[in-house]
Parts: C-alpha cells; structure tokens; sequence
C-alpha cells in the first residue's frame, strides 16, 4: 500500500466526481427526492405502531390505567391477551416477539407501595413488577423492550412527586415522539448508502474496463488492491454525502430528530464496505457493462423492499421476514434504527458485527478473485 | 555488445484450443523502433500484452533490460511505458490533470509541462480528455506513456482511427522518441507507418512470426522488383513493352504498368519510346513496398483457404477489438490491391467489419 498513489487516485476521483453531474445527482439529489417523497407519502400517518400483546391477569384498576396509559402514547397497538391462555404459548402460536403481562396481584402490590410511600411515609425500594416475556432472537423485541422501559421509567417518575396514578401525561415526559419520518430516514440512508456503493463501484469498474482503462492502470505500478481501497475510500465519501443530505433535509422538511453517535457513520462504513465487495464481485464475474447492471438490480431490488426499509418487518408475512434475515442490508436497517432512534448497545453490537463480517468477507473476496488482468 | 532490450522466447499463448500466440522468439535492440506488422487478429496484441504484463502467457520466457518478467514485473513497469491499444483516459479530467495523475502513479519523475510541450498539447492542456478529438486524445496517451521516463515505449496501434494529418502528428512524437534514444515497441497494421518509421520489423500472421528484418531488406529480400507507371499515353506503349519482353502488369486508362528488374531497363524503355515519337504525360517509379512483401509471403495461402479459417480468425480478432478499418489512411489489408488479389481483402479482416 503506497500512501502517495492512494492520495493521486483517491483526488482524481473526487475531481472526477465534482464535474460530473449525473453522479453528483445521483449521490445527492436522488437521496433527497426519495426522501421528500416519502416524507410526504407517510406523513398522514405520523405515527409507526409497534403491536404489543397484553395479559392483564390482575384486572383492577391500576393496571386497566396503565394499559390504556401505553395505548395513549400511541407507539403501541394494544393486543388483550385471553387471561386464560399460557402467555409462552401465546408467543410460539402466534407467532408474535414480545407480551407484556400484569400479574395477578399487581394493583395490591401497587396500593400497599403507595399506601406505605405516600400515607404512611415509610420509604422503601419495592415494585409492583410486570412481565415482559421476549423473542431474544428479535430486534423488533428489542425495540419494544427499550420502549416499554422508558415509559415506565416516566411512569416511575411521574409517581415520586405526583401521589395519584391516574391522569399522568405521558406525553409531556417521553420527549422523543416516534413518528413515521424517524422510522423510515435511517431506511432511506441505508438504502442510499448501499445504491450508491453498489452502483457506483460496478458502474465505474465496468466503465472503466470497457474503455480500457484498468487495462493502462495494470501498467502503472498502482496495484489492484490499491485501486480497490481508493475505490471504496470514494464510496465512503458518497455515502456519507448522501447521509448528510438526507438528515439535513429530513431535519429542515419533517422535523426529523435523530440520534447523532459512533455507530451512525459506522453503520455507512460497513454498509459501504458490504456493497461495495458485492459491486466488485459483479464486476468481476459480468462482464459487460449492461449486463452488469442488471446483476447489481438484481441485488438491490429484494434489499430495498424485503429488509425493512419503509416498512415494519413485522407487517410482512412470516417467509418475507424469514428471507430478510438473509439479507445484508436488513442488518444496516436494524442497527442504523437503533442508532438514530433509541441508541441500544446490544442491537447496535449485533447488526455491527453481523454486517461487518459480510463486508469484511466480501471485500477480501473482492480484492483476492479481481485481477487487472482481463483473461 | 549490450543485451537486447527486449528478449522474447518460444511465447505461447492458448485460449482453449486456441492458439493467439504460436511459439514466436524475437529481440528488440536498444535504441531501435521496432514493429510488430500484421493484420487484425494476428496476434499482435496479444504478444504485445504479455510483454507488458496485461496478460499471462500460455508458456515461454520474456527478459526486458535483461530482467525476466515473471519474477520482477514491479520493476519492469517503472522502466517502461505503455500505450494500451484504444487508449483512452478519465473523461473529466483535463489534459494537464491527466498527465498529472499518471505522474502521481510514478512518483513523478518527468515535468508534467514538458511533456505536454513535447507532445505538442499546449494549447489543450487546460481542455477536459473527453472533449478532445481522437488524435489528440492519442497524443495525451503518448504523453502518459512517458511519465516515467521509460528506457522502453511500447506503442499499440498508435494511428488506428486517426485521420491522416493526426497520423503524421503522432510519427513525429515517434521519431523524437528515437531521437531521444528510446526503445520504441510498435504495433500497426498499417504498411506505411511500419516501413517509415521502424528500423526493425517483424510481420506477424496466425500468431507466428513469418519475416523479420529491417525494412529495405524485407523488401529486398522477399519483393525485389522495380515498378514503373506510365502515365496517360497511347495505347501503342504497351505494344513497345511487349516487344522489350518486360513484363507488364496493368493497363488501363491510358496508364501502363511495368515490372522492372534492372534499372538499365528503365533507360532503355524511355530511349525506345522517344525514338518511336511516343509521348507521355508522367512517369512514376517506385520500389516495392512492404505492402507487397506481406503479399508475397502470405498471399498464395490467403487466397483459399483463409476463407474456411474465417471462425477461428474471426475469434481472434475479438481479442483486439474495435479497430476503426474505415478510417482512411492505408491499412494493409484494406489497401490498392490487383484485381486478382482483391479477394483476399474480405477474409483478412473479420475484425474490420465487426466496428
């Protein structure tokens, strides 16, 4: 790796790339279109509903307030779950990843915590506990669970200075209302990301081959792996243009409020590294530039619409969720959702490590089966 | 005396069943403008690419500067420099930039603006590649090729495409190239450029070598024969000539032909017309060309049977793609052929006609 020819490659690109105006739309423009289309498109609905089943064994009044308190914030479409049925069963029967029960004796628990707190003015650490039963293995769970635990979390607050339970404004203590834009910009960045990488490094390898410029640049003494990393070093620049275009214009159109940490332009870095292997990989095996196109649609498409980018996965059939967990790009939706919306260690660690291992594996692919010569 | 600079041994190079490349062994000299003369899909490229490490070869041995390939393929490109047939550079970047970046690539050994000085690009230097005409895009190729400052230039094609007066551009560059004491490796499938500007050539056919030498003693070898034309006279001449026991080659349109072996010949016509009062508008004299010897090599085996190894020509010639046949210029195969020989012209360019 020879810093010098790294730097000369990686300046003639961007300067490649500032006079050319279709790419410069395509990196720019056309993230933002999507974006302010789809604002629009889902911005009746202001809201995405998680749906999260109930059991409420206990049935007093305290808990019915506390169902309809979660109902309030609107983030959760309530389920009541049949108190006779076994709340596991439940969860293998239907299928679903989280229930959330009210055991028996909860409102007793309750009422003898606040006769003792509040009347009696005896202080102590006890809880009315509720059950959350999860799916370890989904990250819609983990959503769920990180959202249920800040609620209660408000709740919990709410009744240390307030003594009555009921009437308690949710809303005015979640400050971070979950709307529709929150949920689909880290989608959209994702996809960005992944088209611009995907397509940029195919189109530009198979441009390049058929003009016969790789052929002069194998006799320069720049090598193949130099002119790979150059490549995705661009990438990482397009990509991250892009994002920024997206999270400007998602803040300035529809009040966009993301999460700003390390593992958003992680989350770019490695989906650029995963695409743009992938890119490398269809260059190497298809030829010609149409051709090789069409294999890059190929992959983009079932990303696009199979791995969660405007939707919920969980509103999707069963198989479609299944194929999904095949997909890279599902794993950059997941983790960049977390990152921008409610920062989680475990789920940010676990797509990280998930898409970092297929762009790891498909970029050495891409640099150990790609040669400059063209046999 | 020094090593060649150039050393090719029993070169093999096999698609499949194919062979591109048959077993050829050549030296390029120090200091020399050597060609590589053939038609399209001979193999020219091919060679020429396992030279400068594009492409792999089937078996055999390579040394350049007295270096063998194989093992020392980082070295070797630092000291050689290479215009890649179809050359052609990043769209929007401008000349100045372009040349600049290849520089980057070498470290930058030679002044940028010298070398665009020295292949007359001045004035386009601030023009972005893309806009720029054929022949000038081939110059900032040549440009590029000599960053480095290469003791060895190869050059593939340099003038395909190119109309005549970009043609005549680029030969200068080539010449200053020699004069600067250059190796310069170039391929052509044109005649002309061959005879004018190398000082050893070998004519490639089939992936084999079939002649080699420098150009006037190709000539004289395989082609040794003085041709005279003379022009617009009566129909008598012929007659004269006849009678001489010269043999004649064509006439038409008042224009004679005649094969000369002796210049005393010459002398003798002219005395013999201008005693019998027979006057005419012009003479015109010349030596074979190399143009004939390829003929004369390969013509008697063209004729027949090529036609039925157009495939497996054909195949070859998608190994040197788009070469530009209707470009003007003389192309050996598209050239002034007899009327006999006319025939040939078809099955010698199955590449030609795939543009």
């Amino acid at each position: 790796m020879n810093m010098t020819r790294l730097k000369v490659t990686f300046s003639m690109l961007m300067k490649e790339f500032y006079r050319n105006k279709a790419v410069m739309f395509f990196v720019l423009l056309f993230p933002i279109l999507l974006m302010v289309l789809f604002g629009f498109i889902f911005s009746d609905q202001d809201e995405v509903q998680y749906i999260l089943p109930i059991q409420n064994m206990d049935g007093g009044s305290h808990s019915w307030n506390f169902t309809q308190t979660l109902n309030d914030t609107g983030l959760f479409e309530i389920r009541l779950v049949d108190t006779d049925l076994d709340p596991y069963d439940y969860l293998l029967q239907q299928k679903t990843n989280t229930i959330l029960v009210i055991p028996h004796g909860y409102q007793a628990e309750m009422d003898q915590i606040i006769i003792q707190r509040f009347i009696m003015g005896q202080p102590n650490n006890d809880t009315a506990n509720l059950t959350l039963i999860i799916d370890p293995a989904s990250t819609a769970a983990m959503v769920k669970t990180q959202m249920l635990d800040s609620l209660v979390g408000a709740i919990n607050k709410g009744m240390a200075g307030v003594p009555d339970v009921i009437g308690m404004d949710i809303e005015t203590t979640v400050s971070d209302q979950f709307k529709a834009i929150d949920f689909f910009a880290p989608g959209i960045i994702a996809m960005s990301v992944m088209t611009t990488a995907l397509f940029g490094t195919v189109g530009m390898n198979t441009e390049l081959r058929q003009k016969g410029i790789l052929r002069k640049l194998a006799t320069t003494p720049l090598t193949r792996a130099e002119w790979l990393v150059t490549n995705v070093l661009y990438q990482f620049v397009m990509g991250g243009l892009s994002t920024i275009s997206i999270i400007i214009v998602g803040m300035i159109l529809f009040g966009l409020q993301p999460q700003i940490n390390l593992f958003l332009p992680l989350f770019i870095i490695l989906n650029v590294f995963a695409f743009s292997g992938i890119g490398m990989l269809i260059t190497r095996f298809v030829k010609d530039a149409e051709s090789a196109q069409a294999a890059a649609n190929a992959v983009m498409f079932p990303m696009m619409f199979l791995s969660g980018t405007f939707f919920p996965l969980e509103q999707m059939p069963d198989f479609l969720q299944t194929i999904a967990g095949f997909l890279p790009l599902y794993y950059v939706n997941e983790g960049l959702r977390s990152a921008m919306i409610n920062p989680d260690m475990g789920v940010m660690a676990f797509n990280a490590l998930v898409i970092g291992v297929v762009g790891i594996v498909m970029f050495i692919l891409g640099i150990l089966l790609t040669s400059w010569k063209d046999e | 005396m020094p090593k060649p600079a150039i050393q090719v041994r029993d070169l093999v190079k096999k698609y499949g069943d194919l062979s591109a490349v048959n077993c050829i062994s050549f030296d390029v000299q120090r200091g020399q403008v050597f060609s590589f003369l053939g038609p399209n899909g001979a193999g020219k490229t091919t060679t020429v690419e396992m030279i400068e490490t594009i492409r792999t070869p089937t078996s055999g041995h390579i040394d350049i500067l007295g270096m063998e390939l194989k093992k020392n393929r980082s070295s070797v490109l630092k000291r050689i420099g290479v215009l890649p047939q179809d050359f052609n550079s990043f769209d929007r970047l401008t000349v100045r930039e372009t040349v600049k970046f290849f520089s980057g690539l070498f470290n930058g050994i030679r002044d940028v603006d010298e070398l665009i000085k020295l292949v007359n690009l001045e004035d386009e230097r601030d023009k972005l590649y893309m806009n720029l005409s054929g022949g000038l895009k081939q110059r900032v190729g040549i440009a590029v090729a000599l960053v480095n400052d290469p003791e060895i230039v190869f050059l593939d094609e340099p003038t395909t495409g190119l109309d005549p007066r970009a043609r005549h551009d680029v030969w200068d560059v080539i010449k200053g190239l020699k004069q600067r004491g250059k190796t310069v490796f170039l391929t052509t499938h044109y005649m002309e450029e061959a005879e004018v500007l190398s000082d050893y050539l070998a004519i490639i056919s089939k992936g084999s070598i079939i002649a080699e030498g420098a150009p006037l003693e190709l000539i004289d070898k395989h082609c040794n024969t003085i041709k005279m034309t003379i022009r617009g006279g009566p129909a008598e001449i012929e007659n004269v000539v006849r009678e001489r026991g010269l043999t004649l080659e064509d006439a038409a349109n008042g224009d004679v032909t005649v094969q000369i072996e002796d210049n005393a010949q010459i002398l003798d016509l002219l005395n013999l017309l201008k005693s019998r009062n027979l006057s005419y508008h012009s003479l015109d004299i010349r030596k074979a060309t190399l143009e004939e010897v390829f003929l004369t090599l390969t013509g008697e085996s063209l004729t027949g049977e090529l036609a039925e190894e157009e495939p497996s020509t054909g195949e070859l010639a998608e190994e040197e793609p788009s070469t530009d046949e209707q470009a003007g210029g003389m192309p050996l195969t598209g050239a002034p052929l007899t009327d006999n020989q006319a025939t040939v012209e078809e099955p010698l360019t199955p590449g030609g006609d795939v543009q």
